[in-house]
């Protein structure tokens, strides 16, 4: 008991004295899952209007697909990843391995599917008759797009969201993409797993308390646009 | 002739919810919908929106034969409207709902606002102009919805139930504009009611559906079912 409050007291002043260590880390681990949502938004976002909205062949087979995919472990991401990117693998001459371009692949794969799922329901969720009235005003296809994920608009904030809670926890892609070279793919998780094998808790605490942080802060915004959602709803 | 019908079937879960054999729709007039519950009246008028297609037989609007291709039923779109039973209002204010119909066809600011004013002011919501779409009444959320196809000046207005669910103030001004809108921009206006004093009322004509067939065409102030 008496580590755990030494090391939450040594890491709160890590915190306050804003080690650049500890800065570096983090930034690491916001720059690499921001751009990794980002990009999985910028796929997931139009593939799950066009799955809510689209009737096609093999729509079942393929929400199945989806279903599976959000069940996908990262370390098999990684190995994914790593047999296309190491020297050996058909990227291999790009030299992406160890890179934070490796990770946010790899961080990408993982959350695209999370964020398509999500963006599928809320769209899904948003009633039929705003494309009705759009259509009736006048509206094309693209007006009428736009109209279902203003509406939603809520629905996708939390998608986004939730992608990026999913990808700054992860640690199987980062470590086995990323290396957990310091100061350029360190990330919290790899940080706080590489502390931990050295017996050092301070820093793994002050991380673990900032992910905490970040986090908590992640679900507010999440239960906020969800409450806004049944607002909406209501 | 505005809308000419001819051998239009629609089907619904292999079940016909509409067969008309012939039906031919004058322009500048108001028409009755008149029907029981089921009787196809949203089919219908989804189908005379451009909203809906029939399963089979032809649709002519204003001489020409309707298609399917896309860029004819978006203009056909644009010169009729169809006002929602349960009409919904786009989250926002309602100046902005209003304006909607004249934003998607890229009228310009300032004739926007001059012409949000001038409905809302037709549809007795001049005082709504900044209120949350979400916050009105049901009776208000139809006015505003009027408004919104009003602001595009459609060549024919659908209404389904217009004074359905709402207090006898409220239908009381739905109609009269309507037979304002008729009157004074010579706009064709089809609705449907399940009132009959309504329909004997506000119509020029009247459409009797039954069980999805024209069942007998009234004009003047004579409606049975």
């Amino acid at each position: 008991m008496d580590l755990l409050i030494d090391s939450i007291q040594s890491a709160l002043l890590l915190l306050v004295a804003w080690d650049p260590e500890l800065l570096s880390i983090i930034r690491v681990s916001l720059q690499v899952s921001g751009i990794s949502t980002l990009v999985a938004s910028l796929f997931g976002v139009p593939a799950g209007f066009f799955i809510a909205h689209g009737n096609f062949r093999g729509k079942r087979l393929l929400l199945t697909l989806l279903n599976t995919l959000l069940a996908l472990p990262t370390v098999v991401i990684g190995l994914l990843v790593y047999a296309f990117i190491s020297r050996r693998g058909i990227f291999g001459p790009l030299d992406l391995l160890y890179t934070q371009t490796a990770m946010i692949i790899g961080q990408v794969i993982l959350v695209t599917p999370l964020v398509t799922s999500l963006v599928l329901a809320a769209i899904s969720r948003i009633d039929s008759r705003y494309r009705k009235t759009a259509l009736t005003l006048g509206a094309n296809d693209t007006q009428v797009a736009f109209v279902i994920l203003r509406e939603a608009r809520f629905g996708i904030c939390a998608a986004v969201i939730a992608a990026f809670g999913r990808v700054i926890a992860e640690i199987g892609i980062s470590m086995m993409l990323g290396g957990n070279a310091k100061g350029f793919t360190r990330t919290m998780t790899t940080a706080m797993a590489l502390e931990y094998d050295k017996g050092e808790f301070v820093l793994a605490v002050a991380l673990g308390l900032t992910l905490m942080t970040i986090a908590f802060g992640l679900n507010m915004l999440f239960h906020f646009f969800q409450g806004r959602i049944k607002t909406d709803v209501v | 002739m505005l809308y000419e019908l001819r051998d239009v079937i629609r089907e619904h879960k292999g079940g016909k919810v509409l067969d008309l054999p012939h039906l031919e729709i004058e322009a500048g007039r108001i028409y009755a919908l008149v029907g029981p519950n089921g009787a196809g009246k949203t089919t219908l008028l989804n189908i005379l929106a451009f909203l809906d297609r029939p399963t089979a037989g032809e649709i002519y609007f204003q001489g020409a034969q309707i298609n399917d291709s896309k860029q004819p039923l978006l203009s056909l779109r644009r010169r009729v409207v169809m006002v929602d039973q349960y009409p919904i209002l786009f989250t926002g204010p309602v100046w902005k709902n209003v304006e909607f119909g004249l934003k998607v066809r890229g009228a310009a600011r300032q004739e926007r606002i001059d012409r949000v004013r001038e409905v809302l002011a037709l549809v007795g919501m001049a005082g709504f102009y900044d209120a949350e779409a979400e916050r009105l009444s049901g009776g208000e959320t139809k006015r505003v919805a009027l408004a919104m196809a009003l602001a595009v000046r459609p060549e024919v207005l659908l209404c389904d139930e217009p004074s359905a669910n709402v207090d006898e103030e409220n239908q009381e001004k739905i109609i009269q504009i309507l037979d304002r809108m008729n009157r004074e921009h010579n706009t064709s206006i089809i609705f449907s009611t399940h009132y009959l004093e309504q329909g004997r009322r506000l119509a020029h004509a009247g459409l009797v559906l039954k069980h999805g067939r024209l069942s007998e065409r009234k004009d003047e102030d004579k409606y049975c079912l």
